[in-house]
């Protein structure tokens, strides 16, 4: 096996159970690991990942109420957070009855279940150390976003590590794709799924004929992915993309809304269903689905104003059909607040979170309520907190205020 | 109360014991590391983990059978170096092995590259070596090589051999031989390809004279 110097090398351990964590973290010391960093939740572990970057990220896969590992993974993954050329490691308790381990397009470099021994984690730790470093001229291209290169290399390592083979024919799927070569892309999957129907070659293949406008090619892989493993949500959600692009948004909508049930937790997923369904007039979907999305905000990566705005979107939405329960005019209320404690130094959210309060209140006719939410935003203007009232703000909702 | 599905219980029960056991053994180890322990208490201590992590490994393959038997296992099959895969299987049980002063080893070619569910084997093999440790005298081989269409797992111990008992029932019932028998089986035909559907074979070893198990993965 190959001889790893771990001392110049950073960990960062994520686990929620104590007793595994000191001992885990024992293990990394023993390695000789200079830095070890510990989490015990999703949410530290992104703050960390934010300010530093690890050689090594121990993770596991359950970690408490919050985001799961994979999600974890997704996020830091989708977000650069962590480079290709790191190794990431992911700790699972198998078989647990819930357990989706269907993800295809964020995996970690490994798995190992728990229970395990030191013995047993420096192995595998060294083995994938040592791929990864086979892999390294690979994961650096890619890292610089250079996909010509990582397919240049991609080649060269399957010609010097056969075993590599699939690895690499798999990044370089991903590549041709991010290049927008959708015929290689068909090619170099096709081949692949003559030797086997290997579920990450049915994705790219379905993906690049997305890409391609073949969207009838692509449903039906898609959905022999849902049938192959029900598990496997991002199929769902591609689906979902086919639907929309046909024009086919009510089937969207119900593609989405299963793999929201399968997978409550995605946020990128509550925001498309809550998208949808605004758009679709279902605005007690919507509703539900962004307030999902602006509970799963914090402390992600994804969370920006616009979640929040669009949930109170929602609820304008639903009173011009129906008179609000106060739950729900509590909710607004909850949402509003966040938005003015997460962003209400922003003079141009500030400005339109007064907007669509006033909006609200003259929607369930609470006029007395709307105009003194007017009087304070037209005092934030004056002294330079908020930004001037939008045109639409102007013509469609002052008129109504009555004055 | 509603009429609830019982297995369903039971496995979620065997999940739970299952992290308890794994709870337990992390302390375990704790323990070993901070406490210095004269020697003869070691080989004591040792067969308390041993013992932990046999009973974990049996929670796991009734968790998998579980699954297997109510159609509710999704199959996640990749491409493996069987020759490392066999490696780690020997690393892992070696203590196991050892603990009876038996002889654990494994051969295969290293370029072998196949694909299967390497979680779901994982388990499998270790079922299927626990129960050869019960029989074998002093050595047991692990093997892997492909025929035709399909990669073989085997098996080999030098112990009596299967009994060719007519009344399988009987054995299924009174030790848990049957029940591994009957995952590995479940488990190789959960994997399909090309219209192969994988299988399992008990026969007498050709390399070490006591029983062969082999299990039949489609490539």
């Amino acid at each position: 096996m190959a001889e790893v110097d771990f001392s110049n090398q950073r960990a960062l351990l994520i686990e929620d159970m104590a007793e595994a964590r000191i001992l885990q973290k024992k293990m990394l010391s023993d390695f000789g690991f200079k830095q070890i960093e510990m989490a015990m939740k999703a949410e530290s572990a992104i703050e960390l990942l934010r300010q530093n970057t690890y050689d090594v990220v121990l993770s596991d896969y359950n970690l408490g109420s919050g985001k799961d590992g994979q999600q974890l993974l997704e996020e830091v993954r989708h977000s650069n957070l962590i480079p290709n050329t790191s190794t990431y490691l992911m700790v699972t308790a198998e078989t647990s009855i819930e357990m989706v381990m269907g993800a295809i397009e964020y995996q970690p470099d490994g798995y190992i279940s728990k229970p395990f021994s030191q013995a047993l984690l420096q192995r595998r730790l060294l083995k994938l150390v040592e791929s990864k470093q086979k892999l390294y001229s690979v994961n650096q291209a890619l890292d610089k976003k250079d996909y010509e290169l990582a397919i240049k290399k991609a080649a060269q390592v399957t010609e010097d590590f056969p075993y590599l083979e699939s690895k690499c024919a798999r990044i370089k799927g991903d590549c041709f794709l991010e290049l927008k070569q959708y015929d290689n892309a068909v090619d170099l999957y096709q081949t692949a799924l003559k030797e086997r129907k290997m579920p990450w070659a049915l994705f790219g293949l379905a993906k690049a004929y997305f890409f391609k406008g073949n969207y009838d090619e692509a449903e039906s892989r898609f959905r022999q992915l849902m049938l192959d493993n029900r598990f496997f949500v991002n199929a769902y959600d591609w689906l979902a993309k086919c639907q929309i692009k046909q024009n086919k948004i009510a089937e969207a909508q119900a593609t989405l809304i299963d793999a929201v049930a399968k997978s409550p937790k995605a946020i990128l997923r509550q925001i498309e269903l809550g998208e949808l369904s605004a758009k679709l007039n279902d605005f007690q979907t919507a509703e539900m689905s962004f307030r999902r999305a602006v509970f799963l905000a914090k402390h992600s990566i994804y969370s920006n104003s616009s979640i929040y705005f669009q949930h109170l979107k929602s609820f304008i939405g639903i009173a011009k059909e129906h008179e609000l329960t106060g739950r729900q005019v509590d909710n607004f209320k909850i949402t509003l607040k966040k938005i003015q404690k997460l962003f209400g130094d922003n003079p141009k959210i500030k400005s339109g979170s007064y907007e669509i309060e006033i909006e609200l209140f003259i929607t369930l006719d609470k006029i007395g309520q709307a105009k003194s939410a007017h009087l304070l935003y037209k005092q934030d203007i004056e002294m330079g907190l908020s930004v001037p009232k939008t045109e639409r703000f102007i013509k469609k909702i002052e008129p109504l205020l009555g004055d | 109360m509603n009429k609830v599905d019982i297995s369903v219980i039971l496995a979620s029960s065997i999940h739970e014991s299952k992290n308890a056991v794994g709870n337990l053994m992390y302390q375990l180890q704790t323990l070993k590391s901070e406490l210095e322990v004269p020697l003869e208490q070691v080989e004591k201590i040792n067969n308390i983990e041993e013992g932990l992590k046999q009973l974990n490994d049996e929670w796991v393959e009734y968790l998998y059978l579980f699954k297997l038997a109510s159609d509710g296992y999704d199959l996640q099959t990749e491409t493996w170096q069987v020759n490392e895969f066999l490696d780690d299987q020997v690393f892992v049980l070696s203590q196991s092995a050892s603990a009876k002063n038996l002889i654990l080893d494994y051969q295969c070619d290293e370029s072998l590259l196949a694909n299967f569910d390497e979680r779901l084997l994982t388990s499998v093999i270790s079922t299927a070596v626990y129960n050869a440790l019960r029989f074998a005298n002093n050595k047991i081989t692990l093997r892997a090589e492909l025929r035709n269409d399909f990669l073989v797992f085997l098996i080999d111990d030098d112990g009596p051999g299967f009994s060719d008992a007519e009344d399988e029932e009987q054995e299924f019932l009174q030790n848990n031989t049957g029940l591994g028998l009957y995952f590995a089986e479940l488990s190789a035909q959960a994997h399909t390809n090309k219209g192969n559907q994988g299988y399992i074979e008990k026969s007498e070893s050709t390399i070490l004279n006591g029983a062969c198990l082999s299990i039949y993965i489609p490539q």
